[in-house]
């Protein structure tokens, strides 16, 4: 091995990455790839494994290899040419949810197959039910989108224009999936060109055996980190509210992780039997959550490819909330399952590993989708809005305050950009005092956005979470705030949830409600649970608290015992 | 996974009755079965086996 060329390759490859997803980023329609960034680069080797990643989306890095293998089980490599695009997005071939669509480009040098370039990206628009995907009611696949097998959208080179227009009949903004779809491919094109550049530079067989010895040593650290973990079987278990459908019965995640040596299983046996509602998670989804809170709970030095996952073994028994069976419903699995099956397996680790966990973060990208006829331009337009919750704390510092949940990484869209796309104005965007759980080390706090329906007619669906059961704190931490989302409808004066607004049978899992002009709407974002005790936590950083707005007093007297006198003395 | 005879769609969806992994027929994939269900190997059969013995141990009974 030389280490000096497999770090520059390294770093060389995982530049390229970014590059792809910042040509993703400049080139795309839609606010979700522009603003939002919910998309993941990277380079797969012939096999699939994974060479190199940005970091960007981690439910999508996790998933990209069990994507990529399940495409070239029916596809062989036989059959791929150089100029092909391959794209796919079946949730029951490896896929995490419909609206990720994955895209992958055959890289060949002097006629000799060397890897794929690969970006996922969230279309925000795949037909179904609901305008935006998210049909937190959905009871089947079909009411969730198109679903694409692997097929060729590009052969040789070329459109292949009977898939193009198969994929843009079935959307409500053909011109909108076109430009984004468009960005995909322009996004594998370059991370093509740009590693041919590499081995050439290189040559082939430099490069073969660099790549091998890269993914060795990623195993290598990988182990090691997992030598130094205490052995033991490790469980825990956590909870989902509702599915949308059957709303009133709560769905249970376990995990028993069992630790021996410098290999993990992670065993989701004991978990609820499939949901009836779309919170089911797949086989694609279940495999990234483990490796997505393993990454987390190790050293984040480590080169991210398919070496590190080989210690990692997961089990997803079938017909289970964490690998459903077809056709059941599957859209909220990637965005609500994975971040509580993350948090689920760091719970389990919490005592084993106590510096490499947190309390439970918020779990939840808010999820809402709306669409409609824009009244001044005629056009349909959709979105898919994510928002930030409070992330938990660690044993070394408070939680995030308003970031994306774990398994997401993107960015809420600037209210600028938002208002200026679409018919809301937003009113009113703030954290929210007192949403993070107490503790030694506080969680992060969550946040408010309310905004005021500017269009005629607003067709809104959401897939969230956190309205009963709030994000857990870990060794005496409370728990974090609860989410809602509320609607203050024009010509009442009384705000509402989604349940008596409209008889959903969920209030964080609906579909296709009419928001008119002048209905605001509220939506509110949970909080992370506390670490530690509160009563340990240093007086300066409560009073820092209270002046930035973070805490307020009563709530710093309630959960801390500061007293308003000590307050007026300070 | 089977496919139909034209290859233009699927049967039927075969997973690992234990961790879960697609089993494509025709791909070199192993495949065995124990007590009627579908496995990818011989570690899962034995792993499904001890987690219903630690399970029954511990008097939480099968699921």
């Amino acid at each position: 091995m030389d280490p000096v060329t497999m770090n520059i390759l390294e770093s060389t490859m995982v530049s390229i990455c970014r590059e792809m997803g910042i040509v993703l980023m400049k080139t795309a329609y839609s606010t979700i790839f522009s603003e939002a960034l919910d998309f993941t680069c990277g380079l797969a080797d012939m096999s699939g494994d994974l060479m190199a990643v940005a970091d960007y989306c981690p439910s999508q890095i996790g998933g990209m290899p069990l994507l990529v293998k399940c495409c070239l089980l029916e596809i062989p490599t036989s059959d791929i040419n150089e100029g092909d695009v391959i794209l796919h997005n079946d949730p029951y071939r490896g896929g995490l949810h419909t609206p990720e669509h994955t895209f992958f480009k055959p890289i060949f040098v002097d006629q000799e197959l060397m890897g794929f370039s690969v970006a996922i990206g969230h279309i925000q628009e795949v037909g179904g039910m609901v305008p935006g995907g998210f049909c937190g009611e959905a009871t089947e696949v079909f009411h969730e989108g198109i679903r694409v097998p692997p097929v060729k959208i590009k052969k040789r080179g070329e459109d292949n224009v009977e898939v193009w227009k198969l994929l843009l009949a079935n959307v409500r903004t053909p011109r909108v999936n076109y430009g984004d779809l468009r960005a995909l491919i322009a996004a594998v094109d370059l991370g093509e060109s740009r590693t041919v550049q590499v081995i050439r530079k290189y040559g082939k067989t430099v490069f073969r055996e660099t790549i091998r010895d890269l993914l060795d040593y990623s195993e290598r650290r990988m182990r090691a980190e997992l030598e130094a973990i205490p052995d033991g079987i490790y469980g825990f278990k956590d909870y989902i509210e509702s599915d949308g459908v059957d709303a009133d019965r709560t769905h249970t995640i376990e995990a028993e992780i069992h630790k021996f040596g410098d290999s993990i299983v992670i065993d989701y046996a004991g978990s609820s039997s499939q949901a009836k509602g779309p919170i089911n998670a797949t086989l694609g989804v279940a495999t990234s959550a483990a490796y997505n809170a393993v990454l987390h709970m190790t050293d984040p030095s480590i080169p991210r490819n398919s070496g590190c996952f080989r210690p990692i073994r997961v089990l997803a028994p079938p017909g289970t909330i964490v690998n459903v069976d077809y056709p059941g419903p599957e859209v909220g699995g990637n965005t609500e399952t994975h971040p509580r099956i993350v948090g689920t397996i760091m719970g389990a680790m919490a005592d084993a590993i106590p510096n490499r966990t947190m309390a439970a973060e918020g779990g939840t990208h808010s999820n809402l989708v709306f669409g409609g006829v824009d009244a001044e331009t005629g056009d349909f337009f959709i979105c898919y809005d994510i928002a930030g919750v409070g992330w938990g704390g660690r044993a070394f510092a408070d939680g995030n305050d308003a970031v994306d949940s774990i398994n997401g990484n993107c960015r809420p869209t600037p209210i600028e950009v938002f208002e200026t796309r679409f018919p809301w104005r937003v009113e009113y965007l703030a954290f929210d005092p007192d949403s993070a759980g107490a503790g030694k080390f506080r969680g992060g706090v969550g946040y408010t956005k309310q905004m005021i329906c500017l269009n005629d007619e607003i067709i809104c669906s959401q897939m969230t979470d956190r309205h009963v059961f709030a994000p857990w704190g870990l060794h005496g931490g409370k728990q974090g705030g609860l989410g809602a989302t509320l609607i203050l409808k024009a010509t009442t004066q009384e705000w509402q949830n989604m349940r008596q607004a409209f008889g959903k049978k969920s209030t964080s899992r609906y579909s296709n409600v009419r928001i008119t002009k002048g209905d605001r709407l509220r939506l509110v974002s949970p909080g992370g649970g506390g670490y530690g005790d509160p009563k340990d936590r240093r007086r300066e950083l409560i009073v820092n608290d209270i002046k930035q707005g973070y805490v307020s007093l009563a709530g710093a007297e309630r959960e801390y015992g500061y007293s308003e006198e000590q307050h007026e003395i300070l | 996974m089977r496919f139909s005879e034209n290859g233009l769609y699927i049967e039927r969806y075969i997973k690992c009755g234990n961790c879960g992994v697609l089993i494509y027929e025709k791909k070199g994939q192993q495949i065995l079965t124990h007590e009627g269900v579908t496995y990818c190997s011989l570690w899962c059969i034995d792993w499904k086996i001890a987690r219903e013995k630690r399970r029954r141990e511990r008097g939480e009974g099968e699921r």
